[in-house]
């Protein structure tokens, strides 16, 4: 990460305007706190500590902003800010539409557009376009329920 | 654009992103 990704520009600027980064050693007494099995693992938080998404293992920098839009994303959603979370979702499938954040953005976007409306018609809309954009994403599969909807 | 700006003590992380409502990103990783 130290030598490909972080001294990327699109990775040193997406964390200096959205988020904020901090390194904790393996050995600290938070690696037990947030059950840290291998590394490097990268955990999104919100503003109180509380998690909302993670991955493990090495990231290319047109991987990782992808995935941190989609933790924020997830932060926002579940804080509330639904506004941030669709701009966040709407950016990721925007510019980085490849990238392996993207199905599950796509999903989550239908997720958050059902708890803002209730209108089950977002997420029969989400598994529509995961089938024509990501038709083998494991995404598409979580959705295919949504069909009936 | 410098390098990044990491915080290392999550305390003080916490309090610049509750003043910020901005998430955290944080790193688990060996030092070497």
């Amino acid at each position: 990460m130290d030598a490909v990704t972080y001294p990327q520009q699109a990775v040193q600027e997406f964390l200096a305007d959205s988020m904020v980064p901090v390194r904790i050693p393996f050995d600290s007494p938070l690696s037990q706190e947030f059950r840290v099995t291998w590394l490097p693992m990268l955990i999104t938080l919100d503003w109180n500590g509380a998690e909302h998404y993670r991955t493990v293992g090495f990231m290319a920098p047109d991987e990782l902003v992808p995935s941190l839009m989609l933790g924020c994303a997830k932060a926002y959603c579940d804080c509330g800010l639904i506004d941030k979370a669709f701009a966040k979702l709407g950016k990721l499938l925007s510019t980085w539409p490849e990238s392996d954040a993207a199905p599950e953005a796509m999903f989550f976007r239908g997720v958050c557009s059902y708890k803002s409306t209730h209108d089950p018609a977002t997420l029969k809309e989400a598994f529509e376009q995961l089938t024509e954009q990501y038709p083998h994403s494991q995404w598409t599969k979580r959705a295919y329920p949504y069909r009936l909807l | 654009m410098g390098a990044i700006a990491w915080e290392t003590d999550m305390k003080a992380a916490l309090a610049k992103a509750q003043a910020a409502k901005k998430p955290v990103f944080a790193d688990f990783f060996n030092p070497g």
